[in-house]
């Protein structure tokens, strides 16, 4: 089969949002689906695409979207076509009408579940990650964003440059309070144990109340309900990779929805000024860029404009975790092969 | 006597009513429920007919302004006893029939088993007068019909929010003179019934002591999670717990209080020394079970639960308490048959 | 204002008298308390700020009121702790039925009690003493060693007016009374007439199931059995629900039951 010339321009391609097979000649398109959802019109178009021009097979990404492999290089142009409809259901922003994704570097938005579904969520995850695509879409940069709807973290979001935690402050009526203690439980056995009884009635610690509201949930008396307010605990900066992979650290707690926007928002003009412009293929996790720049700086460039609501805490100085496979790559303790152990 | 107002001129009556009454309805909750934007429709005090939720059930029964959820009985000075204060304002509650029925349970366990009155029970209930709410369908899960709880004549005054027109009939003289002032027609006015239910509950007539040790439970001890939701919501749960405390900046002050009790929650049986009669959930759902559907009968001579079918809807397992009485009644024929 | 009447959860003063220390563990407070009053009956301690628990009255007097309580819990480890005679303290009751003292009079009676026990059918041993039927009665007491027996002066005083067996479950060697459970001893009481014979047995749960199964061997009648109960409560009086048991409420229906009706009542 000699279907097409091959000479393909892959930095394009790439940005188009089709992956480089190890197949010479094929490609995989890459749908975007915001929030990770996806209406039934737009997965029948999936299905489709991935039967006309793929292998009838299709791959569910780690990051909520879908992969159609074994898409031939010729057929890009028919493949962006067919992508117009998810596009436009999708609302994923565009710049010409049948070209497909205009972009891949700013990475599909994930969400958990959220309020719409989870007993637990504080907020709507998949609204939130819908309108922050909005509003960043599309970039070049390489800018990993999950929204999960409390301190569960299902969404991962502990794995992303911008984590964002759903938190309820909880409200408590003593009179309708009968000191069951099954907050106190839950809270214990399920949460942080921020809630103690003081005669009879319930004390919660709120330092240390991580806005689960767990104890909401469980209260069978409605002494326990949530704040009207939704509000947020902003984690940076966590990445997979060869050379560090951490987990991201608390930035913000108690923060509100136009303080999260605006902070994730501002990162583009950092990573406009400071992505080292020789990086390989223009891409670099931000947390190496701010070991060049220093936090202060990006701290400067994040928090442009930002009025924090007065109920947000900010962290002063975040220091990451995580091995540092570039300065050792031992296991930590009494390294031994299974087969020589001995007894 | 009947009347037909719009709503301006209903309001117009509660605003003549509450020169004397202050007036307690169901209201809807924005955002206090269990999960995040998700209400809860519980007592509170209104002015306006608008601020009251006549169409859904309340999640929670009027009964908390007669027993309070939590109540102070007595405040402790360093020699002085005193009794709590409450607020002795006259009100008026806007329930349903199921619930003015349950009104005759509260007032048989606090006044009329034993010697003594419950003297705090009778102190809020001798300010309380009731208006019912007409039933214009049955509630979810409902079986007031077959816990013969569905209609009743003992109100104040009835309301029906029809079309956005209110209908009363008026049956307290005292309170005539507020709704003829009002402006609303006169009319002949009946107030609404549920006279159908989808779902029909059988209760049994005689339960033996063999079915207390029934394998039926066993069920629940594994289902049921002892929330206790079905009690607290339970128009004719009374049980309650005293406690004591003093106050933690003042050692030498402090109150003693009752709340609210469910014989589902763990603690209920347990005795200094450490004995607990219930420990299972199967056991404590077979307790409560027989309670609404058989004990109380056995005691008073007529059914605990009003079948409002709170518990029900309220129940974070879907554990049925309704199917859980016809399941009682197919087991006790079971048995029965077999004897 | 509400006409309520009397507020019976008002709790009352009462002027501690005495406290007869048994064991470590159990104490006999004596209460300043007139009026009537039945053996089996209980009160309700109340000691504002810290709680109310339900004791069964242990001795009557002219002018009080014996409640013998073992420190197992919050409101009576203060109690222990913190009293002496000449306090003031606070009390509510007498609640419950009690034992009616004439029910056992003239005729044979066989009494088995466990620890603590003592207490509700002490003031119905007393009395039958005072009778002439007092040779009539056969009272086995059950404790768990010599140093937790109760009432030794009272023991001593009815060992010569009825037929009292005392009994531990286990002793140092060298201990020169009984040793055994009351089960033990229970087919040895001479009986003349076991159709007619009455009962009361009162102790732990497992100790009334086992004397009953004695005491049914020896062809007595459920129906001439009294047992005293106890449950949580928190009212006393009939309201607070946690001690019913399917239609009867422990604190207005018992504390003291027919054997033939107790043992229907499951919980």
């Amino acid at each position: 089969m000699n279907k097409t010339s091959l000479d393909t321009n892959l930095k394009k391609l790439k940005k188009n949002a089709f992956r480089v097979s190890k197949v010479r000649g094929e490609t995989a398109s890459r749908v975007r689906c915001p929030g990770g959802e996806i209406d039934v019109d737009s997965l029948q178009r999936v299905v489709d695409i991935a039967r006309k021009y793929g292998k009838g097979m299709v791959n569910i990404t780690n990051r909520q979207g879908f992969e159609i492999p074994g898409i031939d290089l010729a057929d890009v142009e028919e493949v962006n076509k067919a992508l117009q409809l998810i596009i436009e259901n999708r609302g994923v922003n565009q710049e010409d009408y049948n070209g497909g994704y205009p972009a891949s570097g700013t990475r599909n938005v994930v969400a958990c579940p959220g309020k719409q579904l989870c007993p637990f969520a504080n907020y709507d995850t998949k609204k939130f990650a819908q309108e922050i695509d909005k509003a960043i879409f599309p970039n070049d940069h390489h800018v990993k964003i999950a929204f999960t709807g409390c301190s569960n973290d299902c969404a991962h979001t502990r794995l992303n440059d911008f984590g964002i935690i759903g938190m309820s402050e909880p409200q408590y009526n003593k009179d309708r309070c009968v000191g069951c203690e099954q907050c106190v439980k839950y809270c214990k056995k399920r949460s942080v144990g921020a809630l103690k009884v003081v005669n009879g009635k319930i004390e919660r610690d709120a330092n240390k109340c991580v806005g689960c509201a767990l104890c909401v949930n469980y209260c069978p008396t409605r002494a326990w309900t949530r704040s009207k307010e939704e509000y947020f605990r902003v984690v940076l900066l966590g990445r997979t990779g060869k050379k560090n992979p951490r987990m991201a650290e608390d930035f913000m707690r108690w923060a509100d929805h136009d303080t999260v926007k605006k902070v994730i928002c501002n990162v583009y003009a950092y990573l406009d000024e400071y992505l080292d412009k020789a990086a390989v293929e223009s891409k670099e996790h931000i947390g190496y860029i701010v070991d060049r720049t220093g936090f202060e700086e990006f701290l400067k460039y994040i928090m442009k404009d930002v009025t924090p609501n007065p109920k947000c805490e900010i962290q002063g100085r975040i220091y990451w975790g995580g091995k540092r496979y570039d300065q050792g790559n031992e296991l930590r303790q009494s390294m031994f092969r299974f087969s020589e152990r001995e007894e | 006597m009947g009347f037909v107002y719009k709503t301006e001129e209903f309001n117009k009556v509660l605003e003549a009513l509450e020169s004397k009454y202050r007036i307690f309805a169901p209201v809807l909750k924005v955002g206090e429920g269990r999960f995040r934007d998700t209400d809860v429709i519980r007592y509170d005090y209104i002015s306006r007919i608008e601020d009251a939720e006549l169409e859904e059930r309340s999640d929670f029964s009027f009964k908390e302004i007669l027993m309070p959820l939590s109540e102070t009985m007595f405040y402790f000075t360093e020699d002085e006893i005193k009794e709590a204060d409450y607020d002795a304002r006259p009100v008026i509650v806007l329930m349903r029939s199921c619930d003015i029925h349950a009104v005759k349970r509260l007032d048989q366990m606090y006044t009329g088993n034993g010697p003594a009155n419950d003297w705090f029970y009778e102190r809020l209930r001798d300010r309380v007068k009731f208006a019912l709410i007409g039933c214009g369908k049955a509630c979810p899960n409902s079986f007031c019909v077959d816990m013969g709880s569905n209609k009743t004549d003992e109100y104040a005054f009835s309301i029906d929010m029809i079309d956005g027109k209110v209908y009363c009939d008026v049956k307290d003289k005292e309170m005539l003179a507020a709704f003829e002032g009002a402006g609303g027609a006169k009319d002949n006015v009946e107030p609404r019934f549920v006279t159908e239910a989808e779902f029909r509950v059988e209760r049994p007539e005689e339960v033996t002591v063999e079915l207390f040790k029934d394998p039926m439970w066993d069920e629940y001890t594994k289902r049921c999670v002892n929330c206790g939701r079905c009690n607290f919501v339970c128009p004719t749960c009374t049980c309650f717990t005293i406690q004591d405390i003093f106050y933690t900046d003042n050692g030498r002050v402090g109150e003693r209080r009752r709340v609210n009790a469910s014989c589902m929650v763990d603690g209920y049986t347990d005795v200094a020394g450490g004995l607990v009669m219930r420990k299972t959930n199967g056991e404590r759902m077979r307790f409560k079970v027989l309670h609404k559907v058989y004990d109380f009968r056995k005691r008073f001579g007529y059914d605990m639960c009003v079948g409002c079918g709170r518990c029900d809807t309220v129940c974070p397992e879907y554990i049925s308490f309704a199917n859980c009485i016809n399941k009682l009644n197919a087991r006790v024929k079971e048995v029965s048959a077999n004897v | 204002m509400c006409n309520c009447g009397k507020n019976e959860y008002t709790p009352v003063p009462s002027k501690l008298q005495d406290i007869i220390k048994h064991t470590a563990q159990e104490w006999t407070f004596r209460f300043t308390y007139v009026g009537d009053v039945k053996p089996g009956q209980f009160f309700q301690i109340s000691i504002p700020k810290v709680g109310e628990c339900p004791i069964s009255v242990s001795g009557i007097g002219p002018d009080y009121v014996d409640l013998t309580l073992r420190a197992v819990g919050k409101v009576t480890d203060y109690l222990f702790e913190n009293f002496k005679a000449g306090d003031s303290l606070f009390l509510r009751g007498p609640y419950g039925n009690g034992f009616d003292v004439h029910e056992f009079e003239g005729g044979e009676l066989i009494i088995v009690v466990g620890g603590t026990a003592v207490s509700p059918v002490r003031g119905v041993v007393q009395y039958l003493c005072e009778t002439e039927c007092a040779k009539d009665v056969h009272m086995i007491a059950g404790f768990k060693d010599p140093g937790e027996i109760m009432f030794k002066a009272d023991l001593k005083d009815w060992a010569e007016k009825i037929d009292l067996t005392l009994t531990v479950d286990g002793a140092p060697e060298g201990y020169a009374g009984k040793v055994g459970l009351v089960t033990k001893y229970i087919p040895d009481i001479p009986i003349r007439d076991i159709s007619k014979c009455k009962a009361i047995v009162v102790g732990p749960p497992p100790m009334i199931r086992f004397s009953m199964i004695e005491l049914v061997k020896r062809g007595l009648s459920e129906d001439n059995v009294w047992i005293s109960d106890s449950r949580r409560m928190s009212c006393g009086i009939g309201k607070c629900g946690h001690c019913r048991i399917n239609d009867k409420y422990v604190c207005i229906d018992g504390p003291v039951f027919k054997f033939s009706e107790h043992k229907t009542l499951i919980d």
